[in-house]
């Protein structure tokens, strides 16, 4: 089980003043996509999942509001697990019976997991993990040549040979290999700035 | 550095100092060089960056794969960070997608604030009487909640002012011209309004909630529709705007998002008379600011001129446009390219995007398209009998005729010829500058007011209420000067417009705000599930 990365605390302050637009968007970049593509696993369309991802970001926006009043709420991150993990449910539970779900027994299966628990924080987790990593990625990409990105994508991501990468973006062996390297760290600590 | 023995160029200084961006140019081809040989350097380079569960997440998280949305969140898009609302006509016919910025998603909750506590856990608190459920979504002038009203058992749809207007005079004044003009028109295809009230100083009207998805929902979902469905819709939504115009009210929004569909029945309704106003009402018209979606403008709305019932009317030949075809009649990268094209340009033959579009169907259209309103038909009543005896000839060509004013033209076989009013495009140029220089000058006095923590004025007509506050005051900062409470719109600053228009971008992120300040959803009540309960587990 992938692990999930504390929310900065920082950002999340910033995403409560409602003057603070980038925040948003930001917090808004990591957490739809993550909700989105967890709809999808889930077996929803793609404009129901789209619709679902919008409905969680309205009850999480709601509730940062509520946030900071209670200290004694435990983490944010396991706070936000249960908002999110909640309102997903929620959301998936309540739609019409004629609503097609792309899948059987979902509904079921998810009204079992709220019981439950499990199997869908995994999925939340993850997901979640994976978005932060996405955004990083873009952060980090959009900051270098992309000859030093692709050597990172097609070697580290893509499972390419060094040579092959290095053939393709018309860099030395050696610098393909500093390339990736230079491109993971940056994208470690774009990560953990977030976790931070 | 020697190829005899590698090792003897390791250093594992220089490798840190690479990867932390120390290192001179030199010294960089000095390494790529040193590890184009030794493997342990290779090694070592890698585990320093990261170890090892570090690139396994990266190639696990950064590899697509079949969940990913292509269009938005894939990894491989760049625009990964890009807020809806900086780019207007992203694809056709959803300028309502809300997608990953969604900045105005802070203000609802504030409202918590406003509301009264409740004793039933489920419920978000009371407001006016109500028990509210959930939040719908949000629109130009307010907020609409979902509630219920225990006496008659029903779920309800309220829309609020936003606290933010419930300050402004202008703002309330017009919040209850909408509500009674809306409350005027009794018709099966406009949602009614029950009651119009205020609680706690802010004004509220209330609205059945109507389970359902909106046009636009539908049209994403399904791209075009057949003739059948877009015949039925658009006599509906003729009908229900035949109607609002016989009380001498303009809706002047018309667009896919405003027509909404009830769930397993045929019914259309049109709601959000939220940019509609009495006709005759001129004191506040006066200020011609441009209100409305660009890409259903009629010319005359495009040009800031007055406007009228048939202004309606092409509107929903754009919106018939779209059912046909699955495409916007105007587009163009900006909201001044869309608008010039519905001021200048006819839309592409519909038949060359749906060729099993019957002819009539391409000429009807065409005559709700025409630029001067006075070529259009007459008015909404008699579209809707004309798009009814169509209906009725599509399901029955033998037993009944076509209308006549669908009668193909003989000689071109096609729509009728574009009439020869038009200027020279230039002149229209200016006009639409015109236009534009009204739309802009009096929401950037509200953005000023709005982002200086002024209080709206008068003159303000169409509030950004849920414009994020950083564009706002990029706006303050650069429009000229401290418009006056009651500055007419020719105050405006002009060069800044000129400014705007050759500076795409920024121009189109604030104007989509004005035009169209982002919803959350529809603002009505579309969705057919209750918005997700906030959570309440945490509060305690």
């Amino acid at each position: 089980m992938s692990r999930l990365p504390e929310t900065s605390n920082s950002l999340l302050l910033k995403v409560r003043d409602p003057a603070n637009v980038d925040a948003w968007r930001e917090f808004a970049a990591i957490y739809r996509p993550a909700v989105y593509r967890l709809a999808r696993r889930q077996g929803l369309q793609d404009a129901d999942a789209e619709d679902l991802a919008q409905r969680v970001l309205v009850s999480v926006a709601d509730a940062l509001q509520t946030w900071e009043k209670d200290d004694n709420r435990g983490t944010f991150r396991a706070w936000l697990l249960r908002i999110a993990r909640n309102a997903i449910i929620n959301a998936l539970t309540r739609r019409p019976p004629d609503a097609a779900l792309g899948g059987t027994g979902v509904t079921d299966q998810l009204a079992a997991e709220q019981a439950t628990g499990s199997p869908i924080r995994d999925l939340i987790e993850d997901e979640h993990r994976r978005a932060v990593f996405r955004w990083a990625a873009a952060a980090v990409r959009a900051d270098l040549h992309e000859s030093t990105w692709m050597a990172f994508q097609l070697t580290a991501v893509e499972g390419r040979s060094i040579e092959e990468a290095a053939a393709e973006t018309g860099k030395s062996i050696g610098s393909v290999y500093a390339a990736r390297s230079r491109v993971m760290r940056r994208l470690r600590a774009k990560v953990m700035e977030w976790e931070a | 550095m020697t190829t005899k023995d590698p090792q003897s160029g390791c250093n594992q200084r220089l490798l840190r100092g690479y990867l932390e961006e120390l290192l001179s140019a030199q010294q960089q081809v000095q390494v790529e060089q040193h590890l184009c040989r030794c493997q342990a350097c290779r090694t070592a380079i890698s585990d320093s960056a990261a170890d090892r569960q570090w690139w396994g997440n990266a190639r696990d998280y950064l590899r697509g794969d079949d969940w990913d949305d292509d269009n938005r969140t894939g990894f491989s898009n760049p625009d990964v960070n890009r807020a809806p609302f900086d780019a207007i006509d992203q694809h056709d016919g959803s300028e309502e997608d809300n997608g990953a910025g969604w900045p105005s998603a802070v203000a609802p909750s504030q409202l918590v604030d406003w509301l009264d506590p409740t004793d039933d856990p489920r419920m978000l608190g009371r407001f006016g009487g109500y028990e509210i459920v959930g939040l719908i979504g949000q629109g130009g002038m307010g907020i609409v909640l979902k509630g219920f009203e225990p006496a008659l058992n029903r779920y309800v749809a309220i829309k609020v002012l936003s606290p933010l207007l419930a300050s402004s005079g202008a703002a309330r004044k017009r919040f209850a011209r909408e509500a009674k003009a809306t409350a005027a028109v009794l018709h099966d295809n406009v949602i009614p309004i029950h009651r119009v009230d205020e609680s706690n100083d802010l004004p509220f009207l209330v609205m059945p909630y109507v389970p359902g998805d909106s046009l636009q929902k539908r049209l994403d979902a399904e791209g075009s529709l057949d003739l059948v469905a877009i015949l039925r819709i658009g006599e509906q939504v003729a009908a229900g705007l035949a109607a609002a115009h016989s009380h001498g009210l303009v809706h002047r929004d018309i667009k896919p998002a405003n027509i909404l569909m009830e769930r397993g029945v045929e019914r259309v309704r049109l709601t959000d008379f939220g940019l509609a106003r009495a006709a005759d009402d001129g004191s506040l018209t006066r200020t011609g600011v441009i209100a409305g979606t660009p890409q259903y403008m009629s010319p005359e709305q495009a040009r800031g001129e007055a406007i009228d019932a048939r202004s309606d009317l092409f509107s929903l030949g754009s919106v018939l446009y779209t059912m046909s075809t699955g495409r916007l009649p105007f587009r163009a990268e900006t909201p001044y390219g869309i608008l010039l094209r519905i001021i200048e340009s006819r839309p592409r033959p519909m038949r060359e995007l749906a060729p099993a579009l019957p002819a009539w169907w391409e000429t009807l259209v065409a005559r709700l398209h025409e630029k001067r309103p006075e070529d259009r038909l007459a008015s909404a009543a008699e579209v809707a009998e004309v798009l009814r005896g169509c209906l009725a000839h599509v399901e029955q060509p033998t037993a009944a005729p076509l209308p006549d004013v669908c009668r193909v033209d003989p000689r071109s076989g096609s729509a009728p010829r574009f009439p020869a009013w038009t200027r020279p495009a230039r002149y229209q140029r200016a006009f639409l500058a015109l236009g534009l220089l009204l739309a802009l000058a009096v929401p950037a006095a509200w953005i000023i007011r709005w982002a200086t923590g002024q209080p709206p004025t008068e003159a303000v007509e169409l509030p950004p209420v849920n414009s994020p506050p950083a564009l706002a005051k990029k706006g303050a900062k650069e429009t000229a000067g401290e418009p006056k409470p009651e500055a007419s719109p020719w105050d405006g600053p002009a060069t800044e417009l000129t400014r705007l228009l050759e500076d795409g971008s920024e121009f189109e992120s604030r104007a989509h705000l004005l035009w169209d300040p982002p919803s959350l959803t529809d603002t009505t009540p579309a969705i057919s599930p209750p918005p997700v309960t906030p959570e309440k587990e945490p509060a305690r």
